[in-house]
């Protein structure tokens, strides 16, 4: 059985980065007492995989996790025991069983919805969006490992909204067709001819695709 | 930090190397409700957060005062440079880990003196928080500074800078500490009548209470109470009994790496073997043993709390634990299934128990660290390290035999009545050892032998039989380093060796008197922080320091002191006698050995405290 697990990572915790909040997820099992797996080998370690890695310096409110136990686990259980288990820094948000077949949200990830909170809007770019969005392509440069790559985010957009300050964004979340709300940001401030204002971002949940629809990644 | 400061920090945080050093809430670290504690004390150590975050005693004693219902502990550590620069320019003020309030708004900051090249980290830590360096410029309001740890022996060097010290084990002292404070804040007494109440505890110096007077060669003349609460001597607190001690049952999870992320078991504190060269061994007398019951209850309480994927046993000579290899047997039994492994670091040659090794590494093979710190047996018989070469060359064979391949070896260089044989000698041992590899079956013995030999400088240190000893000059470990280089051309073997700098200077402090403050002072003053980071450390400012507080750094490191000269260090009883230290500095001259205590009693000083020493043999429970 695998226990789908979704929490949130607080703000305060926004510079700890994926491989650190790994093993503080790994430890917390382990103080949970609750039946999880091991991997075969020399250095066993605790079985466990994140949909998604957050960005460092990001808040996430719905990140989800892969957490395979051994035999069956009632899931309120699961979710009261690791919670127990945890800093008040990490809440859990919820927690399902579903069967080992089930496909691992890792490979369910379609998009993801952001928000940015502006430190400032400049008018420019408030009034340049529209136009920005309107746009036939949106071309930005993309920094790869291996050089700079030209792509159309156009298609990757499914959400772009100003409110006040704060920036809604979801957008693509798959190895094929990904974008960074940070990429976007810049290529919308160099469109609007304005500097990147500085922000702070917060991952408000995760998608998977089902009939044509964005589902909560959890519920897929 | 109100909201302004917050968004400064936020801002920074994203500047810095390393950010999650400054963020806390890391697992075990819940905040205790600010209002409510009636002594806030403000944890410091000098260095940054992976370092102080691998201190066992800091967890000791963050936990006891944490303990107390009135009390609060927060912890505070070293911004790296690119963070203190940050907040200077920023206008952010030193703040604790885990409320984030200032660190001048707690009662009491403590610091814990581990090495001495951390000490311009503190007074980097005193500007930053806003509170003023020397003790004489602050006044009612700001918090008490107070310091122990190892260093705290001589207490001088920083003595113009800190209120109160506490000195030897920390457990009871800290509370009775608290307490004073407490009364004292109900009372509204002052400051002044607070450090009298603090010099009247057992095991605190308080530094004001003493004058000093030199001859006009520099050295002491007299250090004199001038008041009547202080005493002629101060006694170093002793924890007589282990098992009753205070103990952790949950430690700070760190999220971002630290040099130790483990749990970490004190097995005993304390070590018989008398080295001549070490501090620790003189100052944690007597050995004491926490039982196999209680090391198992503390194992499992913190194993369950932090969720840790290794135990590390920790003493200053765990081969000498009484039932060794039954502690790590059932460590092992009992989280078999929890795939914790058990490591044991600091080994000693002449005892490592070939079955630990094998049962340890079963669960995780680390390299083998040997510490035969002389390349000869004369001079391991002068300082009094009991290790023959055949037991060295026994304990590697026993490694490579169980698979191991890698051995670092560390010897010291400079030691007291040293000679090219003795460097010659260091060359000739590793050679042996990569023999003994060679010798070893290769069905049996691991791939790839590596053989790392590490020569650190010799430091004379306060209480010990070294303590009156010149230190090398700077030209001499330099020329010495390139014979040692020769003579460690061997396959396999890598030599290791530091610069002499820093030696130096860690003699000139380590043994210094009160006028070394302002020199610590001015090299602070100059920009010298991080002194034990290669990267930061200035040397030539350190000199300039020295300077131009007219003191010669040569009269502090390379002076053979004379038995009768009063040493700054004077004003402490440490346990061993100056008479034990004399006795056993004299027999380093006659190349003369001391038998391991447990052996017999040598009458190191201790057993003038009734009930502190047990003499070993009738304590001793098999
Ligand atoms: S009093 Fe005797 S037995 Fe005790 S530590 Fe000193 S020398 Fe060893």
């Amino acid at each position: 059985m695998k226990m789908l697990v979704t929490f949130e990572k607080a703000f305060r915790l926004r510079m700890i980065g994926h491989l650190d909040l790994m093993r503080a997820m790994q430890r917390a099992l382990r103080r949970s007492d609750l039946p999880i797996r091991y991997s075969q080998g020399f250095n066993p370690h605790i079985l466990l995989t994140f949909a998604a890695p957050l960005s460092l310096g990001h808040t996430g409110l719905r990140e989800v996790m892969e957490v395979p136990v051994e035999g069956e686990c009632n899931p309120d259980f699961f979710k009261a025991r690791l919670q127990r288990a945890l800093p008040p820094e990490i809440q859990l948000v919820s927690v399902r069983a579903v069967d080992d077949t089930h496909k691992s949200p890792m490979a369910l990830l379609y998009a993801a919805r952001y928000r940015a909170d502006l430190e400032e809007v400049p008018d420019a770019l408030r009034t340049a969006l529209p136009a920005f969005l309107a746009q036939g392509e949106i071309t930005a440069v993309k920094k790869t490992k291996t050089g700079e790559k030209t792509v159309d985010l156009k298609p990757m957009i499914h959400e772009c909204s100003l409110n006040g300050n704060a920036m809604y964004l979801t957008l693509d979340l798959r190895e094929e067709s990904s974008c960074k709300p940070e990429l976007l940001l810049r290529t919308l401030s160099d469109f609007a001819g304005v500097p990147l204002p500085r922000f702070t971002c917060t991952r408000l949940m995760l998608f998977a695709m089902r009939d044509l629809a964005l589902i909560p990644l959890e519920d897929a | 930090m109100n909201e302004q400061q917050e968004a400064v920090f936020e801002r920074l945080l994203e500047q810095v190397q390393k950010p999650a050093r400054y963020t806390g809430g890391e697992m075990n670290t819940d905040v205790k409700p600010w209002e409510e504690a009636e002594v806030r004390f403000a944890f410091g150590f000098p260095d940054t957060y992976d370092i102080a975050m691998s201190h066992l005693g800091i967890k000791i004693l963050y936990h006891i005062i944490n303990r107390l219902p009135w009390g609060l502990c927060e912890r505070v550590f070293t911004p790296w440079p690119d963070m203190g620069d940050g907040m200077r320019r920023e206008g952010l003020p030193l703040f604790s880990l885990e409320s984030r309030h200032p660190v001048r708004d707690f009662d009491i900051v403590g610091f814990t003196l581990q090495y001495e090249m951390s000490y311009t980290n503190i007074l980097e830590m005193l500007d930053l928080a806003g509170i003023p360096a020397y003790a004489r410029d602050r006044g009612e309001d700001d918090p008490l500074i107070v310091a122990g740890g190892p260093c705290a022996y001589n207490p001088e060097p920083l003595a113009p800078f800190v209120d109160a010290y506490m000195i030897g084990d920390g457990e009871d002292v800290m509370i009775q500490l608290c307490s004073a404070v407490r009364e004292h804040k109900k009372a509204g007494t002052s400051k002044e009548a607070l450090l009298k109440a603090l010099a009247g505890i057992h095991g605190v110096y308080v530094p004001r209470f003493y004058d000093v007077s030199y001859h006009a060669d520099g050295t002491i003349a007299a250090m004199t109470p001038n008041d009547a609460c202080a005493p002629e001597k101060v006694e170093r607190c002793v924890v007589t009994d282990l098992n009753g001690a205070d103990y952790p049952e949950t430690i700070p999870v760190p999220y971002t790496d630290v040099v130790f992320d483990r749990i970490v078991l004190e097995i005993m504190r304390g070590c018989t073997r008398g080295c001549r060269f070490c501090q620790a061994g003189m100052i944690y007398r007597p050995v004491r043993e926490r039982s196999l019951e209680r090391l198992i209850e503390i194992a499992d309480r913190l194993e369950a709390s932090t969720g840790y994927e290794e135990i590390s046993l920790s003493s200053l000579s765990t081969g000498d634990y009484s039932c060794l290899p039954e502690l790590i047997q059932s460590l092992m039994d009992r989280y078999q299934e929890k795939r914790v492994s058990i490591s044991l670091p600091s080994m000693r040659i002449d005892n490592i128990v070939k079955q630990s090794l094998e049962m340890t590494q079963r669960v995780k093979k680390s390299g083998l660290t040997l510490a035969p710190e002389a390349g000869t047996q004369r001079l391991r018989d002068v300082i009094n390290k009991g290790v023959t070469e055949d037991d060295l060359i026994r304990s590697v064979t026993d490694a490579f035999e169980c698979g191991w391949s890698t051995v670092k070896l560390y010897f010291m260089m400079g030691l007291p009545t040293e000679t090219d044989d003795d460097l010659r000698g260091i060359g000739d041992l590793a050679a042996k050892v990569t023999q003994a590899y060679y010798r070893t079956p290769k069905e049996k013995r691991g791939k790839g032998l590596r053989v790392t030999c590490s020569a650190s400088v010799f430091v004379p240190k306060p209480f010990t039989p070294f303590q009156w000893a010149a230190q090398d000059t700077l030209d001499m470990v330099e020329e010495k380093q390139q014979r040692l280089r020769e003579y460690l051309k061997i396959k396999n073997v890598v030599f290791n060796w530091h610069e002499g700098h820093l030696s130096f200077l860690e003699a000139c402090i380590s043994r210094g008197d009160r006028r070394i403050g302002d020199v610590i002072y001015t090299a602070w003053k100059k920009g010298c922080r991080f002194d034990g980071w290669n990267e930061h450390f200035r040397f030539d400012l350190w000199m300039e320091a020295f300077r131009e507080c007219g003191l010669d750094p040569a009269f502090y490191a390379y002076r053979e002191r004379p038995y009768d000269e009063i040493n700054p260090w004077d004003i402490i009883d440490a346990g061993v006698t100056k008479e034990y230290l004399i006795r056993e500095c004299e027999k380093a001259k006659a190349e003369k050995t001391t038998q391991d205590c447990r052996k017999g009693c040598n009458g190191c000083g201790l057993q003038r405290w009734k009930g502190v020493c047990a003499c070993y043999e009738n304590a001793r429970h098999v």
